[in-house]
């Protein structure tokens, strides 16, 4: 009898210590981890993050312990200098944030996971006391009242290849208000073009050296980091659905017909790929406040996402400064296949 | 001496000359090494594309000795590509292309499989790559050839002794 | 190579005849199988990251066909967790045996006193395949279904009913049993013959009978008839390898049916978790889309349709070449023996294949068991892509040349004439190559 009676202690023993190691296990982790917040990404199809909002109060430490529960996810924090965090399935990976000044910080995925990615996002509401945020500008397309939707063909685009550096030995017949930041923002090269063909001091100039001059003003309102940056970002973002040559023929977009580029508010069941901006016609009839409309507010139900949240305005103007080169590169004879 | 005459006799009778017969074949069609291929015989780009849970195109041909570049495009989440018995393995994002350059030399047959989880089928994510001819299943159906033939010729030679009267 | 008694070593029959050391096995693998459960129903969805999915589809899967079915038969059987609560309420006691204490329990139903249920098992498990083998919480289920099934009907049936007759695992497992070297013999048949209470039979929870037993297919290792014999003439013994072929103890239809299923679905679990067709493995994945309404018609007209019928066939021509004929359905019985190597030789090089690119998976599963991120073992880190290396490949080939050597030679065993046994050589062949050609090309 006393062996059936350890017989059932071990068996007892035995499923008490099983049932016991997943409980203890938590328990005990949570003590010793109160303040950290687990955060679970799944497909954006399957719930996106969870959770999707965080309120904590500024100043105050917040440990985020992230996991991906079927694809590898990122997560990154809108407007914020740090780096992404590559999320992988199964794995673990903490990262303490402090955020200081209160207001409302979008925080979403890096990682492509889906046609629905750039939807996989989230929201932490800093709350309490700290320096009082400084105010975004307004995008000045809507100080300027542009219609973002209206179609932007270009009236003029230039029949040869265009050179900036040939431009720049004219630089000195420009009027000074080429150079100004208002005109390169309110106006697209075309309409640039034809205000410099307007202007009776540059009669004798032709219309090839006028389109390189236009080339040179874009070109001074950039410079080579920012490419670069824009380089990266465009990589990252864009290229999924634009095509990493800005035709519009991301791996996104395969199931979509092509673009009827007069329709920019097109039903649901009417959306198409992105306008081809490997025509000339697109991009240089957009004027710099156009386009960062566009990846501002997004597209009104095209597809195309709202980057306000995510991208300071600096990133912005770089990206933006970055697809003219799809139009400009398109008009060499060997395109290359990154601009 | 006499042990040895001894066992020789016990490993040469029908029972165990089979086994033998088969162990030696098995050793010399397996073991045998195809030489590596040192010439380069051309060079050949190829777009893999990948999304869940295949890739396209699933099976790739080569020739011994090409040099190979192979493009990695992916179409809905982050896949890799590991190809078995090579030092290649690439990791590629919708948007973001990867490439990679090897050279053929190893004759075979070999699998490439993703190596970026990317879901529940992630681990039988594959392709395969022949180089040269199918040499694996070459071997294995000289050996199993050869298997069927021992079993169908060998003398049937029943040990009264033995209880259950086989082997 | 003679029968070895293995009992015949005191060290070894004290083992099997305390009940102690089979006990802490049962208790631990009980445990085991309980954590496993937990760990699919509660731990990470991720399956590489989880015990249930690493433990049982590799290395619980690989043991079984790798080393327990092909060395030990139904040596799984006598430490298995699924039919312990069921058989500790049957006998009210951990440490018992049936006796007078255990409840009689309704004979099992005539009907199905065969293998058809594990065969349905089979295919259905093998029908849900691509989801089960991925989904933590889909294997939980199974294993609680499993679990639940054996206890209830332990309660209404006698002995291992469950076991015996229900059983998916138990189906093919007693099947190649039959190939395997252990088997459990009375060493003096005189004795058995004048002992009238036949204690042997009362307490085997299997329904068998030690003095008359020919096979390993039905007998689970138990070993209470050991413990049970008052004139302790029961031994258990290790007999060469395939000692059964040809004979095979009278295979039924059922057990055909069976052989069969294990030889198609071999092939087709290669083709869908080995192969390079990515449309295969999607369309069995997506269960409820019409691709997978195509693949699950698919796997059953091969399954229960294609694949019986080309052995039927096959056994139709040999038999025609065999100058005194038996009835047709005792001739498709009488020649199933070949499937046996040649199906557990398949399963055997498929589960090598499957599991040797994954068993890197479980030491960093073991560290991390329910993929919560704890680090138990220091052992949690990133697993390299798994590769096959030319190792494995070769194993592989061994196994199914091995496979078709010995299908071969248990046809020509069973055919009168070399023409006899013709057919029988174009099904093992082609059946080998076709194997050969999924896993190795």
């Amino acid at each position: 009898m006393k062996q059936e009676y350890l017989a059932r202690a071990i068996v007892v023993t035995l499923l008490v210590l099983v049932l016991a190691l997943p409980v203890i296990g938590k328990t005990l982790w949570r003590l010793q981890n109160p303040t950290v917040l687990e955060m679970r990404a799944r497909l954006p199809e399957s719930g996106g993050w969870s959770p999707s909002t965080i309120t904590v109060r500024s100043g105050q430490l917040l440990t985020l312990r992230l996991t991906s529960e079927d694809v590898v996810h990122g997560f990154a924090i809108g407007k914020l200098d740090q780096p992404e965090i590559e999320i992988l399935p199964g794995e673990f990976v903490e990262t303490t944030l402090i955020l200081s000044t209160p207001g409302k910080y979008v925080f979403y995925c890096t990682r492509w996971c889906g046609p629905n990615h750039w939807r996989m996002r989230g929201v932490i509401n800093v709350i309490g006391d700290g320096p009082t945020p400084t105010p975004e500008p307004t995008p000045l397309y809507l100080g300027l009242e542009i219609d973002l939707d209206a179609p932007h063909q270009a009236e003029v685009i230039p029949d040869r290849v265009v050179e900036p550096q040939r431009g720049s030995k004219l630089q000195d017949r420009l009027p000074s208000y080429t150079l100004e930041q208002a005109t390169y923002l309110s106006n697209s090269p075309a309409s640039l073009w034809m205000r410099l063909r307007a202007e009776p001091s540059l009669r004798d100039l032709n219309d090839d050296d006028l389109w390189d001059l236009v080339a040179w003003v874009w070109e001074q309102h950039t410079s080579a980091q920012e490419i670069v940056a824009a380089q990266e970002l465009y990589a990252e973002n864009c290229a999924a659905c634009h095509g990493e040559t800005g035709k519009g023929d991301g791996v996104m977009m395969r199931d979509l017909p092509p673009p009827a580029p007069d329709n920019h508010t097109p039903a649901h069941n009417e959306r198409t790929r992105p306008p081809d901006w490997s025509e000339p016609r697109q991009l240089l009839g957009a004027s710099p406040a156009l386009l960062a409309g566009k990846i501002t507010r997004g597209g009104m139900g095209t597809g195309m996402p709202y980057w306000g949240p995510i991208f300071t305005p600096e990133q912005i103007d770089a990206l933006v400064a970055y697809l003219y080169r799809f139009a400009w590169n398109a008009l060499s004879k060997e395109t290359p296949a990154h601009p | 001496m006499k042990h040895i005459k001894g066992m020789l006799l016990r490993i040469t009778q029908p029972r165990w000359r089979a086994a033998l017969i088969f162990i030696l074949a098995a050793a010399i069609i397996l073991g045998t090494p195809v030489p590596r291929s040192t010439t380069s015989t051309g060079q050949r780009y190829i777009r893999v594309e990948a999304s869940r849970y295949a890739f396209t195109p699933e099976q790739i041909n080569l020739s011994p000795g090409e040099r190979v570049t192979i493009e990695l495009v992916a179409t809905d989440v982050k896949h890799g590509l590991s190809l078995d018995g090579y030092e290649l393995d690439l990791e590629a994002e919708p948007g973001q292309p990867a490439r990679a350059t090897f050279v053929a030399t190893q004759p075979g047959v070999y699998r490439f499989r993703c190596s970026v989880a990317c879901g529940n089928l992630h681990p039988f994510m594959l392709g395969k790559i022949q180089v040269g001819p199918n040499l694996p299943l070459i071997r294995g159906s000289l050996l199993g050839a050869i298997a069927i033939l021992i079993a169908l010729y060998r003398p049937q030679h029943y040990d009264q002794s033995a209880p259950n009267g086989n082997h | 190579m003679a029968t070895t008694e293995l009992t015949r070593s005191s060290r070894i029959y004290s083992l099997l005849h305390s009940r102690w050391p089979q006990f802490v096995l049962r208790a631990l693998t009980l445990a085991g199988f309980i954590f496993t459960i937990l760990s699919g129903l509660w731990g990470s969805r991720v399956g590489s990251h989880n015990f249930a999915i690493i433990f049982v589809w590799i290395a619980w899967w690989s043991a079984l066909k790798l080393f327990f079915i092909p060395l030990g038969g139904r040596t799984w059987c006598s430490i298995c967790p699924i039919p312990l609560p069921g058989e500790w309420l049957q006998n009210k006691g951990i440490l018992r045996s049936r006796g007078a204490q255990t409840q009689p329990g309704k004979r099992w139903p005539r009907f199905w006193r065969n293998t058809w249920l594990p065969v349905f098992g089979f295919v259905l498990v093998g029908w849900f395949g691509a989801v089960i083998l991925t989904s933590p919480q889909a294997t939980a289920f199974v294993l609680l279904g499993l679990f639940l099934l054996a206890t209830v009907l332990s309660l209404i049936y006698e002995r291992r009913a469950f076991c015996r007759y229900v059983c998916p695992i138990g189906g093919f497992t007693g099947l190649y049993a039959r190939l395997a070297p252990p088997i459990v013999q009375v060493m003096q048949p005189s004795l058995c013959a004048i002992h009238t209470p036949k204690t042997c039979y009362e307490v085997c929870p299997w329904g068998q009978y030690p003095p008359a037993l020919k096979t390993s297919a039905n007998c689970g290792l138990c070993m209470e008839c050991l413990r049970a014999c008052p004139h302790e003439n029961i031994s258990l013994n290790l007999r060469p390898w395939g000692a059964e072929l040809p004979s095979a103890a009278k295979l039924g239809l059922d057990d055909i049916f069976l052989a069969l299923t294990m030889l198609t679905t071999a092939a087709i679990d290669t083709v869908i978790f080995l192969g390079h067709w990515g449309v295969f493995k999607s369309a069995a994945y997506t269960v409820g889309s019409p691709a997978w309404g195509i693949f699950a018609a698919s796997f059953l007209l091969i399954t229960l349709g294609i694949m019986p019928a080309f052995y039927t066939l096959v056994v139709w021509i040999a038999q025609r070449m065999r100058k005194e004929r038996f009835s047709f359905k005792r001739s498709l019985a009488y020649y199933g023996p070949i499937l046996l190597p040649l199906g557990l030789m398949s399963w055997m090089a498929f589960t090598l294949a499957f599991a040797s690119t994954k068993s890197s998976y479980l030491l960093p599963v073991l560290s991390d068991p329910l993929g919560w991120g704890w680090n138990l073992l220091g052992l949690t880190n990133r697993v390299p892509t798994g590769q096959t290396s030319s190792f494995s490949l070769s194993l592989q080939t061994l196994l199914l040349a091995g496979g078709a050597m010995s299908a071969v030679e248990t046809a020509r065993k069973l055919s009168r004439s070399k023409r006899e046994s013709m057919p029988l050589l174009a099904f093992i062949a082609s059946y080998a190559w076709i194997m050969m050609w999924l896993l190795l090309g």
